[in-house]
């Protein structure tokens, strides 16, 4: 059933020239070739209901938001940042000295007449009346579309208002029409934190290992999971960017031994900058899934090669694995076997695959909404990505070494050793580790949401709030892995149970005993019918 | 109220243009909106609505990117129309601008009269609604496109004895129930929109992308031949009124009356809808009447004890006032996030009538609504969703109404108009506040008399 044959049923209905573009978006998984070329990252056709956002979303929504001890102030109509305010469930807590603005929507709701006579004065009174009532300790500006149209200088006013209230004041020029998804937003967040904050802070004193956490959001609780695992295991963090990440934390992020990268896609431009300009090596790890959390733990510790970590770290382990074990196999006996779609971010449609092995659930169509080739492929293809008009506008920041801060913390022989064996300055993509004849979709959209699980009838659907209705209404379980459905956390081990609960609660809800799917069981009769049309 | 910080919003009490202009559109049969603009626009707003419905929000983006915006999005646009025709088969499109398409002045009407010669979109209706964000709020989008879509649709036709009957975004429950008194009274009618099915569709065995339901554009057509309109709003500006244009334009006699909140604001629908169809109230709603003032003499004496603080779009602000004064429930502030002229006098006329200590906050956030309610004395809080970090900050409890409800499950089935509406959300309202006074009450008065 799985195969080109799917492809080609599914893009049926598309006119020549959009099935063209299509289906260079898709492949089916062949362990054969050597290679398999998927093409991302690209403009997404209009009209074709993508569920892909916009630049702003990116910069401020993911990226810049969660930092809680700032103000992030959006400069433009009052939509914008009304629709990022407490929505992605990305929690922090602040301990005393700290200050959290998370429940906070900053907008300076410009009107008419900011459109035609220019919104710079509204912005420039806007950050006065931040400081005074809220006294942050930086703020940040993002732009929505009309600004950069209209031509409001915010990175002067920005300028201008550090200088007078002697905060850190940032200005993003994130205007939703550039790039071709958040992705672009990601990386003008992440050249912004960068120039403006990272290294800029005289730390303190930090344990023997202390780490980073790049691209941990805390989305339900994720970042609280990982962070108790790992300080128990002996690690200091030193910042998590940025869920329940501080611009306070975030100035020392050059400070520390290694950085570990959870979501490559919209970090991996920081990544490569600290460890240009600070010397700091970054590991990919995935904290999704029993299998690759256990990897990822071995992997840090095998990283600063210390005994007694590792040996500590395998104490953990089996400390925290032993906590869920057994409710991991009663759930697994209970989900084994199943099939799923797996449609999220940049990342997570990759990581949420182990989780799912693990629970004997197998990933038959995966895909990304925003990711890049180097997602799919591994980032061994970044030399051949072409840099279209889109990409090119997004600028490609340089970083020099530092001088006062850049370390040398290995020699090269080692670095290169232990490179064979974990995944340093490295990431192998989503592809690799799929299963032969598995499908993968990249920018999937409603049209096609629909037309392969009509083909492929999987029995859940992992995705977001806008497409979950239309699984559901399918007759087919749907979990957002945006906002978890009000559930988490669901990294490391704990958080594996927890999936695996939510999972079975969700496949053996009593609801679905009345619904089936049309193709699951065609009807003998159409009979008379009472209200929700019992099949 | 005077503001002293004027230039940054806090925590807004109003959403954008493009969001009211959606919800009316998903009130007409067969229709299919795009946005034309950047596609963040159609994502925020699929998510922010698919989250209150619960239900699929399908909303097309022309995708515009740097390039669509320096040499103009028209090409965008066409591919976005013709995508979402082959994929969609609306029979109508509304076409809604979006903070850039306006930026950069898109004359999305230029572009679709240009489309039109195409014969192959002939039989679908293409109607350029324009909802720059910075022009408005979802209000004056919502009521916008109405006008948009009646001016586009509406033909002269052979008189009939249908009543157009026009509402503000009400729950799909509250739809529901309209037509059902309609239908009680006999009145042939015309409700525009209709989103009772299609943002609250039921589970059947065949999913649709577009589901059934919703306000047919052959009945819009033929609204300049109904007998009279009936315009539920009182708020609703004149320039964006479908009621006055039908008037002015065809010479259709229009009816206004408040939201039926309330027993009186009921009253006023049902005598007129009584008027309309020359026939005596149905005993089914005479005894729905009853079993209200029954209701209302039950919880009075609550009632009279605690005082409110209500938010929200101007027209369910002035229905809940309602219901809060006819049951003696003390009133502190009546606040909107739009402009709305008309609801400024409005509230002050009742509080003249009433001498409640009401005060009234038009083009606020909530960050001023927080300081006032925990600067005087109020008990509950009635509102949408976005009031809950003040329920959480102030501890006050919050009665969940309108649009969006998005940490409470059933939003789209709250009935909340006419006599049993009023009922459901008076004990909602009732309850809520014994609830929190039972709950509390040993520790208000360990404060009170040991501290």
């Amino acid at each position: 059933m799985r195969g080109e044959n799917t492809l080609k049923r599914a893009l049926d209905k598309y006119p020549a020239r959009v099935y063209k573009n299509r289906k260079s978006h898709m492949l089916v998984k062949d362990s054969s070739c050597k290679t398999q070329e998927i093409a991302a990252n690209t403009r997404s056709i209009p009209g074709i209901i993508s569920n892909r956002g916009c630049c702003f979303a990116g910069c401020k929504g993911v990226v810049l938001g969660p930092l809680k001890d700032v103000v992030h102030i959006v400069h433009g109509p009052v939509g914008c940042s009304y629709y990022t305010w407490g929505t992605r469930r990305n929690k922090a807590r602040k301990s005393i000295n700290e200050k959290n603005f998370l429940q906070y929507c900053f907008s300076t709701d410009m009107q008419e007449s900011d459109i035609v006579f220019g919104g710079e004065k509204k912005l420039r009174n806007a950050i006065k009346e931040a400081v005074e009532i809220f006294s942050p300790e930086a703020i940040t500006i993002s732009a929505t579309c009309p600004v950069g149209l209209i031509g409001d200088d915010i990175h002067a006013v920005a300028a201008e208002a550090e200088r007078e209230y002697g905060i850190k004041v940032m200005a993003f020029s994130c205007e939703g029409y550039k790039g071709v998804s958040q992705s672009a937003g990601h990386h003008i967040a992440n050249n912004g934190l960068m120039k403006n904050v990272i290294g800029t802070g005289k730390g303190k004193k930090y344990g023997s290992y202390p780490i980073n956490i790049l691209g941990e959001y805390n989305i339900g609780g994720d970042g609280w999971e990982i962070s108790r695992v790992l300080e128990k295991i002996g690690y200091d963090i030193v910042t998590i960017m940025t869920g329940d990440g501080s611009y306070a934390e975030l100035k020392n992020a050059h400070l520390a031994g290694l950085n570990l990268v959870q979501c490559h896609r919209s970090i991996n431009y920081i990544a490569e900058m600290i460890e240009k300009k600070y010397g700091t090596h970054w590991l990919k790890v995935n904290f999704l899934g029993i299998s690759s959390t256990i990897q990822s733990l071995k992997n840090i510790a095998l990283y600063f090669g210390d005994e007694s970590l590792i040996s500590k770290t395998e104490e953990v382990i089996q400390e925290e694995y032993g906590m869920v074990k057994d409710q991991l196999e009663y759930y697994k006996s209970r989900l084994q076997g199943r099939t799923a779609f797996i449609f999220v971010g940049g990342s997570r449609a990759h990581h949420y695959q182990v989780l799912l092995n693990d629970l004997g659930i197998e990933s038959i169509l995966a895909g990304y909404e925003f990711g890049h080739r180097d997602d799919y492929e591994g980032r061994e293809v970044i030399p051949d990505i072409k840099a279209d008009a889109d990409t090119k506008n997004i600028e490609e920041l340089k970083v020099e070494k530092d001088k006062k801060y850049f370390r040398v913390t290995m020699s090269p022989e080692k670095l290169e050793e232990l490179k064979k064996t974990i995944p340093l300055s490295y990431y192998g993509g989503m592809l690799k580790e799929m299963a032969q004849g598995s499908i993968v979709v990249d920018d999937l959209n409603h049209h096609e949401t629909e037309e392969f699980i009509r083909l492929l009838k999987p029995d859940m659907f992992f995705s977001g709030i806008k497409d979950k209705y239309i699984s559901q209404k399918m007759g087919v379980y749907s979990k957002q892995l945006h906002s978890y459905d009000y559930s988490g956390p669901y990294t490391m081990f704990k958080g594996a149970g927890i999936f695996a609960k939510d999972l079975d609660m969700g496949m053996y809800t009593p609801a679905w005993r009345f619904v089936t799917p049309p193709w699951k069981t065609g009807p003998i009769l159409e009979a008379v019918l009472f209200g929700g049309e019992k099949a | 109220m005077d503001r002293n910080y004027v230039n940054l919003t806090v925590n807004p009490c109003k959403m954008c243009m493009p969001m009211g202009m959606v919800a009316a559109l998903k009130g007409i049969s067969g229709s299919m909106v795009i946005l034309h603009g950047s596609q963040g626009c159609s994502t925020y707003i699929r998510r922010h609505m698919a989250t209150h419905y619960n239900e699929p929000v399908d909303i097309a983006s022309s995708s515009l990117t740097e390039q669509g915006t320096v040499f103009g999005g028209s090409e965008n646009l066409k591919k976005a129309i013709y995508n979402v025709i082959g994929l969609y088969e609306p029979s109508v499109i509304g076409i809604g601008t979006t903070c850039l398409a306006e930026t950069i002045g898109e004359d999305t009407a230029r572009m679709v009269k240009e489309m039109k010669t195409d014969p192959s979109l002939k039989s679908i209706s293409l109607i350029p609604i324009s909802t720059p964000g910075y022009a408005g709020t979802q209000f004056e989008g919502y009521f916008n496109a109405l006008k948009a879509i009646v001016e586009d649709t509406a033909v002269i036709t052979g008189k009939s004895r249908a009543l157009n009957v026009i509402v503000p975004l009400l729950s799909p429950a509250d739809i529901r129930h309209l037509k059902l008194i309609l239908e009680m009274f006999g009145i042939e009618y015309i409700m525009l929109p209709d989103i009772s099915d299609t943002l609250d569709a039921p589970y059947t065995r065949e999913y649709k992308r577009i589901p059934k339901g919703g306000t047919a554009l052959s009945s819009i057509a033929r609204m300049p031949g109904a007998m009279a309109t009936l315009e539920i709003g009182t708020t609703i500006p004149e320039k964006l009124s479908p009621g006055k244009f039908l008037k002015d334009k065809f010479g259709v006699p229009l009816y206004r009356c408040p939201l039926p909140m309330g027993i009186e604001g009921t009253d006023t629908l049902i005598s007129l809808l009584a008027e309309f169809s020359g026939r005596k109230v149905p005993h089914m709603i005479t005894e729905q009447r009853g079993r209200l003032m029954d209701s209302m003499i039950d919880s009075h004496k609550y009632n009279s004890e605690f005082s409110a603080a209500v938010y929200g779009e101007p027209e369910l602000v002035l229905g809940i006032l309602n219901i809060c004064l006819e049951n003696g429930i003390g009133l502190r502030l009546a606040a909107t996030g739009c402009k709305s002229p008309l609801l400024k006098p409005a509230v002050e006329n009742l509080e003249e009538k009433f001498k409640n200590n009401l005060s009234v906050m038009t083009d606020t956030d909530f960050e001023k609504i927080q300081k006032f309610v925990a600067g005087c004395h109020v008990d509950v809080l009635i509102g949408n969703s976005d009031g809950k970090w003040i329920e959480e900050k102030e501890g006050i409890p919050l009665v969940r109404i309108g649009f969006p409800i998005h940490d409470r499950i059933g939003g789209q089935r709250l009935l909340s108009i006419c006599y049993e509406g009023t009922m459901r959300l008076l004990d909602e309202i009732t309850n809520t506040y014994l609830s929190f006074k039972e709950s509390t009450y040993r520790k208000r008065m360990y404060q009170k008399y040991f501290n």
